[in-house]
């Protein structure tokens, strides 16, 4: 290793990191008071990861350009997304084989049958990819991050798994524009729609729950997981909130929410201490009211957003903002973008990004604009795949992230995109101006993909690196190696570990 | 040449720090407590976690009990159909090969297991059986714990592992950070950036003074550490094993050929996590339920063949788990829902077979559910003391009486 460039760096960085360069304050002792701290691109930069994936360098900058209420009311009050097209259905015999099916499909022998259900097979298959890619690609593009940020919490909230239990086409992308078009809005009403939501309905077997054997799936959840959490009801509630669920279902053809009176369960129900001819909607207004809701929704918002172990008093008061909304998430969410609690030492890089705000963040940091399908599988062998969560629980999220396996997922993905410069945009920041002396592409790697979060042996390391330790020609940093020295050097950046923390 | 210190388990607040210099895979030297049997210092217990709640009823089938059919109108598997066992009981005839081993002696079935108070959530019920604490929210697994307390080595990182793409909970303790695997290929830095660059991220400082704090810092540091070294050990470390073995083509399949090649390179593995589902069978359970028990069966053969023919099978056990039953009485879409009480496998060269526990009864249900007539915590018990030779004090809390398949 070149002592001499190595030393030389970490002098350098050694003295490069005052106290100043850290957010202002330790947690407040009133909580969810307004942030009145100072405000720089490191802090720029945070707000981006959180309200979006992080962005590119340049948004950064446009963001810490301009006060933080600014800012945030940029992310909060979003452009109109409404034009952008939805996926296209790959392959529309989808709908005609499927009849075959159903007309047919009594002999499973029928070769008939047999070829169209792996011709179906097929299709659906390839609809999925599309619909995944769709997503993506959006998240990297979107002038609205906040918007997508909202919808893949909501995503992980409702949790629904595309591919499994009939739920095929476009149905994940139906439900994902309602978390869409709910993103900032009345989470109540969302929860409405989402009880009629056919992928959902079809997700925790609501549609064929009927009278004389209500299904429990949906009414447990939307319990447990969705608005109130264990401890907060009965197994009592669960059967009852079943029946009131009953005939909550959709037309086969159409694929429209659909009330099968005959299938509902007309009689009296006892559910939260109340009784009556309750049905399912009368069930989420009864659980909206019930305290445990909006402590619930506000616990996970700061996990997502904030950190993962919110203070119970911060869980109340954000609770209590949130009821004092009735619900509405447009201010609750401008009230924590400019919190003191957000822009805390404890905030800061204390949650684990997700594997796709890993991915999507790298994408826009690079400059990267189309995502290609092969990204799914590496994806998948980081721990997550949109629209295809392990469990109607969601991602667990936080250290349940990190292991052995997806953390080497992690690398070679920054490896294989790095390996990959014709993906890059043609001015990349990366290699950008030319070959830069060992010092300033080492501060350039560690502003602009950690905003300096690294340790100075780290960046002692890297720099060592740049002027060849460690590599085959052994050489200094020039015209001739730059840019793929600087791409190697990008990828061990991303390997180090503020890059896996947001 | 460059000493990395790490720290394990600086996140649960316990910090130890070890130096870690060429240490893979030294096998087990520590002894075991006083007075408990000697000689179980190279056994593995593999568990198998069966997710989503496999139905009980359709697993030991209850085919000498008529209350059972009017519960079970379409989904009864009729007396003729069962892999009987006695004139009560007999194996879903998805499973003729476990059928097969329980013949010969080398499968336990142990009856109604569940515990008090049983929660009808998946995760709830997921945890509790993981954590072993019915009681309250623990944030070890007992595994976890169980390596803890075990005086291994600090320095081999296979001490216990993981054949899934998520860390389960049942394999967290404090002090031992256990690999998860989704399997050999994959695991390990891909090819397509140079030898050097990869020396140098093994070489790049993860620990050192960073301008910010996180709780998560020091975890992702000693997982990179670990995910680095590990991955480039593991593969050399079994590559001598050789196998004549052929497995079913499933992923339960390939986790347990991989687990016999880990237990066979004796790498002081301890405990391997298998997971095989999903089992949540609301809905057309006969088609989702056979096919799931038929691959457990298929495999678990195949990985006792590979095992006995390595000289292993005796020092293997196999604990299945599930996080419950299902409802006694099947609903409208021919399917089941959450229920309680559940059977676990217990299979190896190194147990008495037979059954044990109570089939649980069709007369007395717990609003429609089957009851436990075994706390899963005994089972547990049996395999630290009688399998492990150690304790369960600091594992377990409270007592629970040992099963008498292990002796």
């Amino acid at each position: 290793m070149p002592k001499r460039a190595a030393s030389r760096y970490y002098r350098m960085a050694m003295n490069a990191a005052p106290s100043s360069f850290r957010p202002a304050g330790s947690l407040p002792s009133a909580p969810l008071a307004a942030y009145d701290g100072p405000w720089n691109t490191r802090l720029a930069a945070h707000l981006l990861r959180r309200a979006g994936f992080g962005g590119s360098p340049s948004d950064i900058a446009h963001y810490a350009a301009m006060p933080m209420g600014d800012a945030v009311a940029a992310l909060i009050r979003f452009p109109s997304t409404a034009n952008y097209p939805e996926p296209q259905l790959t392959d529309d015999r989808a709908a005609e084989l499927s009849l075959l099916m159903s007309v047919r499909g009594a002999d499973k022998t029928d070769d008939a049958v047999m070829e169209a259900r792996k011709q179906l097979r097929d299709m659906r298959r390839t609809q999925n990819v599309a619909n995944v890619t769709w997503w993506l690609d959006r998240m990297v593009a979107t002038p609205a991050p906040l918007q997508e940020k909202m919808t893949l919490f909501l995503h992980g909230h409702y949790a629904t798994a595309a591919g499994t239990k009939n739920i095929y086409g476009l149905d994940i992308v139906d439900q994902n524009e309602l978390f869409r078009r709910y993103a900032l809005g009345n989470w109540r009403e969302l929860t409405h729609y989402v009880a009629r939501d056919r992928a959902m309905l079809k997700w925790l077997d609501n549609a064929r729950s009927v009278k004389a054997h209500p299904n429990e799936n949906f009414a447990r959840e939307l319990m447990e997981l969705f608005t109130l959490g264990i401890g907060n009801y009965s197994e009592q509630d669960v059967r009852e909130s079943a029946r009131a669920f009953t005939g909550f279902t959709f037309a086969p053809r159409t694929g429209e929410f659909y009330f099968n009176a005959r299938q509902h369960d007309d009689d009296s129900k006892t559910f939260l201490g109340k009784t009556g001819n309750f049905n399912g909607d009368d069930i989420i207004d009864i659980i909206f009211q019930q305290p445990a809701a909006p402590k619930l929704f506000a616990s996970k918002l700061l996990a997502f957003f904030i950190y993962s172990d919110p203070e119970p008093d911060l869980v109340d008061q954000v609770a209590a903002l949130i009821r004092k909304n009735d619900f509405n998430m447009e201010p609750v969410m401008s009230t924590l973008l400019r919190s003191n609690v957000f822009y805390s030492d404890r905030a800061y890089r204390a949650l684990v990004k997700s594997p796709v705000e890993f991915v999507v963040g790298t994408y826009q940091l690079f400059g990267i604009t189309s995502v290609q399908p092969e990204v799914i599988g590496a994806l998948n062998r980081m721990g997550q795949v949109p629209f295809h969560p392990p469990s109607v629980k969601g991602w667990d999220g936080g250290a349940q992230w990190l292991n052995t396996q997806t953390v080497l997922a992690r690398e070679n993905f920054a490896s294989s995109l790095m390996s990959a410069p014709e993906m890059m945009q043609a001015q990349n920041w990366l290699t950008q101006g030319g070959p830069p002396t060992t010092e300033a592409a080492t501060r350039k790697l560690s502003s602009t993909i950690l905003q300096g979060d690294a340790s100075a042996s780290a960046l002692a390391d890297l720099a060592g690196y740049l002027d060849g330790g460690g590599t085959s020609t052994n050489t200094m940093l020039s015209g001739e190696n730059f840019e793929e020295r600087m791409r190697g050097a990008a990828y061990l950046t991303m390997a180090m570990p503020a890059y896996q923390l947001s | 040449m460059k000493r990395t210190r790490f720290l394990i388990g600086a996140v649960a607040g316990l910090s130890v720090a070890a130096n870690v210099d060429n240490l893979f895979g030294r096998a087990l030297a520590q002894p075991i407590l006083p007075g408990l049997p000697s000689g179980t210092d190279d056994r593995v217990l593999v568990v198998i976690n069966m997710q989503g709640g496999n139905d009980g009823l359709n697993t030991i089938v209850p085919h000498g009990n008529q209350k059972y059919y009017q519960y079970r109108p379409t989904l009864g598997i009729a007396p003729n159909d069962v892999l009987q066992i006695n004139k009560d009981i007999g194996l879903n005839p998805a499973m003729a090969s476990l059928k097969s081993m329980y013949d010969a002696g080398n499968v336990a079935l142990v009856q109604g297991a569940g515990y008090p108070g049983p929660d009808h959530s998946h995760f709830r019920s997921t945890e509790i059986w993981q954590t072993a604490e019915p009681e309250h929210y623990e944030t070890t697994g007992w595994v976890g714990r169980f390596l803890d307390s075990a005086n291994l080595p600090a320095d081999n990182l296979f001490n216990a592992v993981a054949l899934s793409p998520v860390l389960p909970e049942v394999m967290i303790g404090r002090r031992v950070d256990v690999p998860a695997i989704a399997a050999l290929q994959g695991f390990g830095l891909s090819s397509d950036r140079n030898q050097n660059e990869r020396g140098v991220f093994a070489a790049i400082d993860k620990g050192g003074s960073m301008p910010f704090d996180s709780p998560y810092l020091s975890t992702v540091a000693m997982i990179e550490d670990h995910a680095q070294r590990g991955s480039q050990e593991l593969p050399k470390l079994i590559s001598g094993y050789k196998t004549d073995a052929s497995y079913p083509a499933t992923p339960l399949g390939r986790s347990l050929a991989l687990a016999a090649q880990i237990v066979g390179s004796r790498l002081g593995t301890r405990v391997v996590y298998v997971q095989h589902g999903s089992f949540d069978t609301h809905a057309a359970q006969k088609q989702t339920q056979d096919r799931l028990l038929k691959e457990f069966s298929d495999a678990i053969k195949a990985f006792y063949d590979d095992l006995a023919a390595h000289g292993n099978d005796k020092r293997t056990l196999t604990m299945t788990f599930s996080e419950f039953g299902r409802r006694v009485a099947e609903n409208a879409s021919r399917g089941t829902d959450h229920g309680e009480a559940a059977p676990m496998f217990l299979v190896g060269g190194g147990i008495k077979g037979g059954l044990y526990g109570e089939h649980p009864s069709l007369d007395v249900l717990d609003n429609g559910d089957v009851k436990y007539t075994v706390d899963f915590r005994s089972v547990y018990a049996t395999v630290i003391e009688k399998w492990f030779g150690r304790q369960t004090s600091g594992v377990l809390a409270g007592s629970f009486p040992t099963l008498t398949m292990l002796t």
